[in-house]
């Protein structure tokens, strides 16, 4: 296991003339981990990355890198590699130039050069192609190229900027494991930037949700998937998102659009204001619960997504394939005490119960 | 007939029109390079004679040989070519990627100089390089060509580094290679089509200048383009020579053109669309 690698970010504030892009940030990330940022554009994520770079310099705080601060020192001094989300290959370079580049640049021997370039074009299976241009390279090709660039200098960090944001579908599923056992092969950390949190889940080791510049959960992907800290994460993260419903809770049962459902789980909670998380999962069609009307089907082939109309609001269930409600139908609905997520209304802050 | 090929003739018509009317003089002083003075001045005007080398001898080897003066454009040329690179290439990069203050107002300086119209700069310039003893000199005429060639190439060259994406930039600091190295090694090879272009049109502006030339030269500095006037006099005009001359001077200038032919084209269309008619 590395001991290289480690990240301290204390109290990073960086501002772009009178709008703040991160408000006083603090993430402490392991040797070897896998850690991503995660959150919605323009949420700080992105500017946290080249900070660490060093391609942009915070206005406050530093940035400590195994004991040493490195907030002032130049991006090439840092030992940091970057996979930039448009790859930026040099194009005028063969693909074997391009892998070589970072070690030109330290005046490596020619043999040594050549067989750490192979290495690193053997690890991303593009071997056969080093003779070509960039241009005559397929997206994932030119993805597979860009990370044989970051990997062939043996840094102690890879800074990984949305780096599969512009592959199809079908080979970022494939990326996405081939990347992740790259990294465990590699055993040095890497600090992952997506707006996709299929891909964050997936992949990471633990993850920071950022929101509007500032860091608003960190945990493992379990951790936070399964106890959002507050009603912006939860509504964040999941596909479909948790359903957040305005509720009255006042001895175990919740008072939602007029409605009563049963939720003793909460009671403990006493009478209070709340907003009621439930995931998709968690709505269970099934005699003995409260009352809603399904609004729309939608099959997916393994599970079928269903919308329940519950006075103005909306409910969203998931359930097996075989389970099919017909349109119109008015059903009885109970939530699973496992699925079920309190709020405070005002703070929008996890209560636990 | 179909209206689309009615259209494609018509158009095809009125381009052969214009070529001929800009080849036309040309022509005419390739032909008239070749006829004797009795054949230039003949009437009605000859198109079958008995072709002759003597004015090239003449102009090339004779008593009033333009050689020397060949010589002195292409040396001044080449110097204000070759400066005029080494200065635009760092500026147009800084313009373009360097956060310098008042960055926007030199940028529009820079086109602003090119709005003047140059008549009006000659008595100044003349006064400038008087007092500095520098009249009739390569050097002094070769920073009065900077004055126009510079803001020119700088704006052009600016064009093409803006093209360049700025994470290339960035991918090269984080592979150690330093500002510099990241300039020759990253950034120049890929507006090395822009250099192309500013270079052709620097040396075609220097080649061609005819204003500055005769004012600020002399014996010394004698450029082709003042030289040939030599064979047009209030008694006579030597019609042969001055084509020949004519011709000798358009060589370069002709052959230069069609080997850049396709970086012309792209250079002139440069800005017309977001991306494109670059590289």
């Amino acid at each position: 296991m590395t001991t290289t690698g480690q990240v301290h970010i204390k109290g990073v504030v960086k501002r772009h003339g009178t709008f703040t892009a991160l408000h006083g940030l603090d993430l402490e990330i392991a040797p070897g981990e896998f850690f991503a940022l995660l959150g919605p554009s323009g949420s700080g994520k992105s500017t946290t990355l080249r900070i660490l770079a060093g391609l942009d310099s915070p206005d406050e705080g530093c940035i400590v890198i195994d004991g040493m601060d490195v907030t002032d020192a130049q991006p090439g001094d840092r030992d940091i590699a970057m996979v930039f989300q448009s790859y930026a290959l040099y194009p005028h370079m063969t693909v074997y130039d391009n892998i070589a580049f970072p070690l030109r640049m330290i005046k490596t021997p020619a043999p040594e050069l050549d067989q750490a370039v192979r290495a690193a074009a053997g690890k991303v299976r593009i071997d056969q192609l080093l003779h070509r241009k960039p241009g005559q390279l397929s997206g994932g090709q030119q993805q597979r190229c860009a990370l044989a660039r970051a990997i062939v200098r043996k840094p102690r960090l890879f800074l990984l900027d949305e780096p599969l944001s512009n592959l199809d579908a079908k080979l970022r599923m494939e990326t996405r494991v081939e990347l992740k056992r790259l990294q465990r092969s590699l055993d040095a950390t890497a600090i992952y930037v997506t707006h996709d949190q299929e891909e964050a889940m997936a992949m990471a080791d633990r993850m920071a949700i950022f929101m509007d510049g500032r860091v608003v959960q960190v945990g493992t992907p379990d951790e936070v998937f399964g106890r959002p800290a507050s009603v912006t994460v939860a509504a964040f993260l999941g596909n479909p998102p948790m359903n957040l419903l305005a509720a009255s809770l006042a001895g175990g049962m919740a008072s939602v659009e007029g409605v009563a459902i049963s939720v003793p789980a909460l009671a403990a909670l006493g009478t209070r204001e709340i907003t009621l998380g439930a995931r998709p999962s968690a709505v269970v069609l099934g005699a003995g619960g409260f009352p809603a009307t399904v609004a729309l089907c939608e099959s997916l082939g393994e599970e079928t997504i269903v919308d329940l109309a519950l006075g103005a609001s909306l409910l969203r269930a998931r359930l097996p394939a075989g389970q099919r409600p017909r349109e119109g139908e008015t059903v009885e609905v109970t939530l699973r005490a496992s699925g079920l997520h309190a709020f405070d209304r005002t703070s929008g802050l996890r209560l636990d119960f | 007939m179909r209206p689309t090929r009615l259209r494609t003739c018509v158009l095809l018509l009125a381009s052969a029109l214009l070529v001929t009317a800009w080849v036309f003089p040309v022509l005419w002083g390739l032909l008239t390079s070749f006829k004797t003075e009795r054949d230039v001045l003949a009437y009605p005007p000859l198109l079958i004679f008995t072709p002759t080398l003597a004015n090239y001898r003449e102009v090339l080897f004779g008593s009033s040989s333009i050689l020397p003066n060949l010589v002195s454009s292409l040396v001044l040329t080449a110097c204000t070519t070759v400066l005029t690179l080494l200065l635009a290439v760092p500026a147009a990069y800084a313009l373009s990627r360097l956060r310098l203050p008042a960055k926007q107002a030199s940028g529009f300086y820079v086109l602003a100089t090119q709005m003047l119209p140059p008549v009006g700069l000659i008595i100044p310039y003349y006064l400038v390089l008087q007092r500095l003893g520098l009249l009739d000199s390569f050097t002094g005429m070769s920073a009065i060509y900077l004055t126009f060639s510079l803001p020119f190439a700088i704006w052009l060259m600016v064009s093409y580094f803006e093209d360049v994406p700025l994470e290339m930039e960035e991918a090269a600091l984080l592979d150690r290679a330093g500002r510099l190295r990241t300039l020759l090694y990253v950034i120049l090879p890929q507006v090395r089509g822009g250099i192309a272009v500013t270079t052709i049109f620097v040396f075609l502006n220097a080649w061609n200048e005819f204003l500055f030339a005769v004012v600020l030269g002399g014996n010394k500095v004698r450029l082709v383009t003042v030289a040939m006037f030599d064979f047009v006099s209030v008694e006579q005009t030597q019609w042969g020579r001055l084509a020949a001359a004519a011709m000798l001077a358009m060589a370069p200038v002709i052959v230069l053109g069609f080997a850049a032919q396709r970086h012309i084209v792209k250079g002139l269309t440069v800005g017309a669309v977001k991306g494109g008619g670059r590289r």
